[in-house]
């Protein structure tokens, strides 16, 4: 052997934000690419749809409507991206044999966990960001068109008092656009990111990007009627009893009836700043478990 | 460029180390367990070029994926440059080229070796030279700035070595670095081998196409059924012990056939050469293995 090469002068580290931040940023590209905010135009058509539908209907209760319609289609959305980008991640990962090219660089099984699913989180959160803008937009302009229109008719009426006109608008502008409503969609944003994670622990138990679908989808929809089946199996059980088979439900399954606060938004209440923080706090426990989980599973995987 | 650095063989641990593998697949549901690799031991010096070949299915492909951490051993150990192929800071010297390599379609030649560059922490200017420079080396400047999902096999195959390269690893581990390329991009690959050999580059390698075998290794190990069956160096390996070969230059038809009968004497003949003649490797892969699904 004429000649032997040295080390690189590199330094490996155990944990690099670089390494994470480059396969976060690969997968949200992937799923651009693949053309999976597409979803985010057929939101846009819903809203815009939404905002010009109910026109019979009493102010307050156009802008009700309105938001229970986006709030609905956001929720929708956000879920379907969460499930469908992340299945579509790490088994067709696997199916293509991409993660042995990436393994086999000096990542650790963690590092390629952690990215994707903040790529997934960080997708999801552009989604919203750019759904609550537009609907942001939309609701102001409904809301602007309202007032006019409702001040007009006092006008016509002859009864455009201060008083009246100040009513009018304070009704309206209490159902309108309110830093609630950006609350409301960081509650959404949260239920994603559980269940993303979710999908995640799914899709490193299974092989394929069918079953991850599957699977979560179904874990999914029991999470939000956890409320429920928690009232309704174990309402004969002692109070004791009660609380740990509750607890032990909410670990397995992720109770996603603890985000849905959109409720309050759409009635034009506020969420209490405590409430927020709490939720947010379920939100990182859970994501955190999940990921945590998924990564013992993941790392002791053969590939 | 790669640098070519000088170290003395003392300083440098074996670049490869494997150690009594057993590698045993536990059966899913019910079915029996595969042993896919049995008390295999083999060790690669720095600067080597080691072919491991063998029949589909006989451990080969289990082996470079012990070798990268990507499975665990059953019983035994590998090692690359001293490090357990199990810890991630053992790939930091390694580059790796799996057979059929499927990268991210909807990203173009050179964000492909950029994303890769990141994953081995380049950064910056150096990134962008090394993604560069490897394109350079692997011929695929003009086609940098297409997709990946557009490439023929074998611009695969060379986007593939550029990945493997793009940190300068020391250890170049290519499984079926020709597989489905044509003669001419088959042809390429090997001459980059033997230019990378050149630079101090250790190389692991199977293939099936044993001809190209044959002109770039220095060792090779023969699998079969999950176990070493025969290992050394390629000139050794070959060579037929109870047989002689005698090279002629410029003998006629009637001297040859003199020679046949008596090998000295002969005026205007000379002997050239006096040694073993041959076998190909081929052949001998043949004779010493076994096809999979045939009988022990």
């Amino acid at each position: 052997m004429s000649s032997t090469l040295k080390s690189s002068p590199r330094k490996y580290r155990a944990f690099s934000p670089a390494r994470v931040w480059a396969l976060a940023t690969n997968t949200v590209t992937q799923l651009v690419r693949m053309k999976i905010l597409f979803l985010l135009l057929l939101f846009v058509v819903i809203v815009v749809a939404a905002a010009f539908a109910f026109p019979t209907r009493s102010p307050e209760q156009q802008l009700k409507l309105l938001k229970d319609v986006v709030f609905g289609a956001l929720q929708v959305f956000s879920i379907v991206m969460a499930i469908s980008a992340t299945a579509l991640l790490l088994p067709r990962d696997v199916e293509d044999r991409t993660l042995y090219t990436i393994l086999s660089k000096p990542v650790p099984r963690h590092e390629y966990l952690v990215g994707k699913l903040l790529g997934v989180l960080l997708l999801i959160g552009g989604g919203l960001l750019f759904m609550d803008v537009f609907f942001s937009g939309v609701l102001w302009l409904k809301q602007t068109m309202i007032t006019a229109a409702n001040i007009e008719a006092l006008k016509s009426e002859q009864s455009d008092t201060p008083e009246n006109i100040a009513a009018v608008r304070a009704l309206i502008a209490h159902q309108g656009l309110t830093w609630n409503l950006h609350a409301g969609v960081w509650c959404v944003f949260l239920k994603a990111a559980v269940v993303a994670s979710l999908a995640l622990l799914m899709s490193c138990i299974a092989t394929s990007t069918l079953f991850t679908i599957l699977v979560s989808f179904c874990f999914t929809i029991a999470g939000q009627g956890q409320g429920l089946l928690r009232s309704f199996v174990f309402k004969s059980l002692p109070v004791t009893w009660k609380k740990i088979c509750s607890f032990v439900l909410a670990l397995l399954l992720p109770d996603l009836g603890l985000f849905d606060q959109v409720q309050a938004v759409i009635e034009g209440n506020s969420i209490p700043l405590a409430t927020l923080a709490e939720t947010t706090g379920f939100a990182a426990a859970y994501v955190v478990l999940y990921a945590g989980v998924a990564h013992l599973i993941f790392s002791e995987k053969e590939l | 460029m790669i640098e070519e650095k000088k170290q003395s063989k003392s300083e440098s641990p074996k670049a490869v180390s494997v150690e009594n593998l057993t590698k045993i697949f536990q059966g899913a549901m019910g079915r029996k367990p595969l042993t896919a690799v049995r008390e295999l031991s083999f060790n690669v010096a720095p600067g080597e070029v080691y072919g491991l070949i063998g029949p589909n299915g006989c451990g080969k492909s289990t082996t470079m994926k012990v070798m990268l951490g990507l499975l665990k051993p059953t019983v035994g150990s590998a090692s690359v440059f001293g490090h357990d192929s199990d810890a991630v800071a053992s790939r930091h010297d390694v580059g790796f080229l799996p057979e059929n390599p499927y990268f991210y379609k909807h990203l173009t030649g050179r964000e492909t070796l950029r994303f890769f560059g990141k994953l081995c922490g380049l950064g910056g200017s150096e990134l962008r030279d090394r993604a560069d420079a490897m394109l350079d080396l692997t011929g695929l400047k003009n086609a940098a700035d297409r997709r990946v999902g557009g490439y023929s096999k074998g611009m695969l195959q060379r986007i593939g070595l550029a990945q493997a390269l793009i940190h300068e690893p020391r250890l170049l581990i290519l499984d079926e670095p020709t597989a489905g390329v044509d003669p001419a991009g088959s042809r390429r690959i090997r001459d980059l081998i033997l230019e990378l050999k050149a630079r101090g580059i250790t190389f692991v390698v199977t293939s099936h196409l044993l001809e190209q075998m044959q002109e770039v290794c220095d060792r090779v190990g023969i699998m079969s059924q999950g176990r070493m069956v025969r290992e050394g160096r390629l000139e050794d390996l070959i060579s037929v012990e109870n047989q002689t070969e005698i090279i002629i230059e410029g003998a006629s038809a009637e001297q040859l056939a003199q020679v046949r009968a008596i090998f000295a004497g002969s005026s205007g003949a000379k002997i050239m050469s006096l040694g073993k003649p041959r076998t190909t490797l081929e052949r001998l892969f043949l004779e010493t293995t076994v096809q999979t699904g045939d009988e022990e």
